[in-house]
């Protein structure tokens, strides 16, 4: 067996909605996240003084008022710490040492016995500043003229495809050159051109984040937190710490919602620096949720241009995008969704011509983190409202539009790749069969309009070339089945995922098989992280491999029992079963103790140990110049949302009817947690197109809590969302499998935008589109007629 | 210090005098330092918010009569320790003041309503708050027991600025009471918030009207806004306007306009001076249409 079989041959429980492994427990109440975890009343608490300032130089601390503080066991500082840290570029330091960047950015750490004087402590450390003019837009912070707050960018260390530019604010420059973009407008019958602002977000897990740390006197380090990437953070913090990864060991119980702000390492460093000087005692940090919104990981801002024109056929003749992100203080992260928006830059289409420059830009705003969609929901909404544009501005249908462009197996990619089968087409077709289409319907009150929009979108899962996933499969003296893996289940389901691969891959029953949490690094079998939508991908390869390893393993145990060859043997349903000789045994017994030689012997076996592991070899580097080069990613998973709005014409407010998303998943190992995924991200989607952002005056956040950082509830929601899974399978995916978690949020603002322009004839600009922006809009293009007197 | 952030409550003491001479007699005494607790639902956000700094919470949810709701010939009187979800589920209330309830319906959630209450909505005096609008057109009446015993005041007039009232120390809203309604009434409340559920307004808009042969159109309404000035406010030149002209969508027009004249809003975070004036005269229009319709049923 192998796990690229065509879909219609896959071994059960593949393609069964089986019920997540985790659910009963999540259900009642008794998963334990990681501040249920209990440390007894050795137990400090950490809180964090932070910089009130956007940019300043830090003159000088004491700290000496908050160390006679009773009940404080430690003060750290960034003179502790000088090493540096970052996933992609290493550019923070833990705390700050002579400058701080955003408002919030941590200058001090108290640990202190309990939070109350903690809390105390921070406000007897005295810092004093200089404040500096700072940098609050991304445009202008790539200009000459705009302060340089990183003057050491060129020291910096960074992966070998990133591209900073040392002596500015701009730490990548992506480029793209395909064609002749300057030659091809004069062949286009037409041109569009707009210009796009995207806030920024964040990702308001119901679990704000929260770390505890031990060091002990040999400088071991244990951390419990609540993270997506307990490797990544093992990683990260030895590089950091100066120490070798084998003396960290992070442990990860359930998390309550990630979506990117838990990848990498953020708060948890502080923590570890903290306990770093309280040893053998652990330290708890929690982030209260307004730190969590000044602090964590937010989705980056972005200004983007861009300009396409096509032929009177409508066919895609040219591209030329210019974006600016803005990448926050610190872009250790944030410098490949940059790359990412380059190398994806002609959205999922076949364009000849396209000129690309993506810049990442720093500025002092909140750090710019991963966050689902990874920089395609905001290229995306721009992308696809223009290509609405252009199919008007030459009278073709939307749809037809998108179909005569769309990405297609075998096309040459925007950065030279090959593209691999995709089912785009197919998408575009249900998702607007789906919409009804061409089908005008009345609005429901005379004072509301309606429309219909729809966009498509592709996503590649962006991260290191050779990000890689390994899983242990282990039997059991029962014969049941336990499946060790080091990518963490953020909500998505990958140990449900994991389970059932296990169980297909093994011949077991999925009720046999148990996953092993939770994730621990001295335990648990390498996983780069839980990002990009990679797990089902990559760390299902892992997982198949082992399962396939062990099942080799009992095999030759069993031919060589029973002296039959292996190719006559299978397991099904927890049974080896020979088609010679029509034998059969149950792995119950044998897959710890072994066999028993006949006339008692001797044995043969022993415990049933499977390994895999997973790592894409076939990923190459592109040239800097034009971001040319064979293989820039693994695959790309394509797919359109389509939606219905209505708009009030007396209030602004647009209400979304109806929704309907298509994904090409290759193949749907789970039917049902994949349609949850596409609901999901529409849902978010959703609220990113109609409520969501981040407030940002001079530097200062202005709306750090949910009283006005608005989400969508479930009134918000249509009752209405289908969600089609399209199945092309995926050449190196386990059963042709792909990921599907973040796609589903990235057409969604734009197939939002779309609607309301086909509703109300306005293009309403830079999202959220509230009920104000969207009325007030309506006034401008008189509309609707402003009050008289 | 910019990011507010406290994890946890700062300490106070939870006060449960016996009496109400008791609690006024106490909340006088610690002026400054001591606030009478309803549901809690505001104090504990401030105070964990480290806007407020009281030393004494003052329960008066189980002082004589506070927990008592009644309807009957004589009015309706909601005690202090009445909770909305309880205002929300009295039949009676919701046969009679129809509008208080759909007022109530409004605020935040339900969980949170199950703790919240009206008395506590008014006495925190915010420019938003949902279920002021209601009381105020209904002709609200405070019960307020000071240290010089009961006194009964209006709540016209009771609001002085943002989370601003005319209580003293030691003052104690018991309970808030309403006149039988005037027959074949009907009112509305429009609350246009940024999303649908549990929001702060952007603007709430509450109309009352019932016919009255001494008005000159042969109807009387109450026009109040909230969200759109210092403190909530109620239109009277509209109201005056509609007294004068008979009732239509014209009249109904111009009273809007005279409304959204009357308020004075500013830019916050939640919306613009000029989106709210705006949707004064939108929300006003429409909740004058929708009582009219109800009116005329």
């Amino acid at each position: 067996m192998t796990p690229n079989q065509p879909a219609t041959s896959v071994p059960h429980p593949i393609g069964d909605s089986v019920t997540r492994v985790d659910a009963k427990e999540k259900v009642i109440g008794a998963a334990l996240f990681s501040d249920d975890l209990q440390f007894g009343p050795g137990l400090l608490y950490a809180r964090i003084k932070r910089s009130p300032h956007p940019h300043a130089l830090i003159k000088r601390i004491d700290t000496s008022k908050a160390q006679a503080l009773p009940g404080v066991k430690a003060v750290v500082t960034g003179e502790s710490f000088p090493g540096m840290t970052g996933l992609y570029l290493q550019d923070r330091h833990i705390f700050c040492r002579d400058r701080v960047r955003y408002v919030g950015d941590p200058v001090a750490g108290v640990a202190a016995v309990s939070e109350a004087i903690a809390e105390q402590a921070v406000e007897l450390i005295e810092v004093e500043y200089e404040p500096l003019q700072g940098v609050f837009d991304p445009e202008f912070g790539a200009t000459s003229e705009a302060p340089v707050l990183h003057p050491d960018l060129g020291k910096y260390k960074v992966q070998n495809f990133i591209f900073p530019k040392p002596g500015t604010n701009i730490s990548n420059h992506f480029r793209i050159r395909k064609g002749d973009v300057d030659a091809a407008w004069s062949q286009c019958a037409a041109i569009v051109e707009h210009s796009y602002r995207i806030p920024h977000i964040q990702h308001v897990p119901i679990e704000p984040h929260v770390a505890v740390a031990k060091v002990d006197e040999n400088g071991k380090v244990t951390l419990w937190g609540t993270s997506q990437s307990p490797f990544a953070q093992r990683n990260l913090i030895a590089i950091a710490l100066g120490i070798s990864q084998s003396d960290v060991e992070v442990i990860a119980p359930y998390v309550g919602g990630g979506f990117g702000c838990k990848a990498g390492v953020s708060m948890e460093a502080l923590a570890v620096a903290v306990a770093s000087k309280t040893k053998g005692k652990p330290v708890k940090l929690r982030l209260t949720r307004e730190e969590e919104f000044y602090t964590a990981f937010v989705r980056q801002g972005m200004v983007a241009h861009f300009k396409m024109g096509c032929d009177a056929q409508g066919r895609l003749l040219a591209m030329q995008n210019r974006f600016y992100w803005d990448g926050g203080a610190y872009t250790e992260y944030g410098v490949n969704i940059t790359r990412a928006s380059g190398y994806s830059s002609s959205g999922p289409y076949d364009v000849p011509n396209v000129k690309t420059d993506s810049f990442c830009v720093y500025t002092n705003h909140p750090v710019g983190g991963p966050m689902r969609g990874f920089g395609m929901p905001e290229m995306h909404t721009g992308l696809e409202q223009c290509i609405d544009e252009l199919a008007l501005a030459i009278e073709m249908d939307p749809v037809q539009f998108r179909r005569i462009n769309c990405v297609q197996g075998g096309d040459t990619l925007v950065t030279g790749m090959t593209m691999h089968p995709t089912g785009l087409s197919e998408c575009l077709d249900k998702a607007a069969k789906a919409i009804d289409w061409g089908r005008k319907v009345a609005p429901s009150a005379p004072n509301k309009r309606r429309g219909k929009g729809i966009a498509a979108m592709w996503k590649a899962p962006a991260m290191s070339p050779n990000a890689s996933s390994s899983a242990k499969v282990a039997l059991n003296e029962d014969g049941t089945v336990t499946v060790s893996v080091g990518g963490q289940d953020i909500g998505q389901g990958s140990f449900t995922i994991a389970a059932q691969m296990a169980a297909a891959a093994l011949g077991v029953p999925i009720d046999w098989v148990r996953v092993a949490t939770p994730l621990d690094t001295n335990y648990s079998p390498y996983e780069w992280q839980t990002v990009a939508s990679r797990l089902t991908w990559s760390m299902g390869n892992a997982v198949a491999a082992a399962a396939r390893d062990a099942r080799q393993q009992i095999l030759e145990l069993v031919a060589k029992a029973w002296n039959e060859k292996i190719e006559d043997l299978d397991i099904v349903d927890g049974n080896v079963i020979s088609y010679k000789s029509e034998e059969t045994i149950s792995l119950k017994n044998i897959a710890i103790y072994g066999l028993p030689l006949p006339n008692d012997q001797g044995w043969i076996g022993g415990p049933v140990l499977g390994r895999g592991n997973f790592m894409p070899t076939y990923v190459t580097g592109l040239n800097a110049e034009t971001g040319q080069g064979p293989r820039a990613v693994v695959h790309y998973t394509t797919g359109v949302q389509a939606v219905e709005v209505e708009v009030d014409l007396d209030t602004g407010k647009v209400q979304v009817l109806r929704g309907v998303g298509a994904f090409d998943v290759g193949k749907a190992i789970n039917p049902e947690m994949v349609k949850a995924q596409m609901e999901g991200g529409f849902v978010q989607g959703m609220s990113t197109a109609l409520f969501e952002s981040l407030q940002l005056k001079e530097g200062v956040l202005q709306n750090p809590s949910f009283v006005d950082y608005r989400i969508a509830t479930t009134s918000d929601v249509p009752m209405d969302i289908q969600s089609i899974i399209v199945e092309v399978p995926q050449d190196d995916g386990p059963w042709g499998a792909r990921g599907v978690g973040e796609h589903s949020m990235v057409p969604t603002v734009a197939a939002i935008a779309n609607a309301i322009y086909d509703a109300i004839g306005i293009r309403v600009g830079a999202p959220p589109y509230s009920a104000e922006k969207v009325y007030l809009a309506m006034v401008d293009a008189g509309l609707v007629k402003e009050m008289e007197g | 210090m910019t990011i507010n952030a406290h994890p946890e409550l700062p300490d106070f003491d939870y006060v449960r005098p016996a009496t109400l001479m008791e609690a006024s007699q106490f909340l006088a005494q610690h002026a400054g330092e001591a606030r009478p607790l309803c549901g809690g639902t505001d104090i504990f956000v401030r105070m964990r918010d480290g806007l407020w700094h009281d030393r004494y919470l003052v329960d008066v949810k189980k002082l004589d009569g506070t927990a008592n709701l009644a309807c009957d010939a004589a009015g309706l009187t909601i005690g202090a320790g009445v909770s909305m979800n309880r205002v929300i589920a009295e039949a009676a209330v919701r046969q009679n003041y129809p509008l208080l309830a759909e007022a109530c319906c409004s605020v935040a959630s339900h969980q949170l309503r199950t703790r919240a209450t009206i008395v506590g909505n008014l006495c925190n005096a915010s420019p938003a708050g949902d279920t002021i609008g209601a009381c105020l057109v209904l002709g609200g009446r405070l019960r307020v027991h000071g240290t010089d015993g009961f006194r009964e005041i209006p709540l016209e007039g009771f609001f002085t600025g943002p989370g601003k009232n005319t209580l003293r120390p030691g003052d104690i809203v018991t309970a808030i009471h309403f006149a039988p309604l005037p027959a074949h009434s009907a009112g509305t409340y429009i609350k246009l918030g940024r999303n649908t559920w549990s929001d702060l307004s952007i603007v709430g808009l509450t109309a009352f009207g019932y016919p009255d042969e001494t008005a000159a159109s042969g109807y009387r309404f109450k026009i109040a806004m909230a969200s759109v000035a210092p403190t909530p406010l109620l239109a009277h030149k509209a109201q005056d306007f509609l007294a004068e002209n008979p009732p239509n969508l014209q009249s109904f027009d111009q009273a809007a306009r005279l409304a959204s004249a009357a308020c004075s809003p500013i830019d916050d975070v939640r919306s613009s001076a000029r989106y709210r004036k705006l949707m004064v005269y939108q929300l006003t229009k429409k909740a004058l249409q929708q009582t009219w319709e109800k009116l005329t049923r």
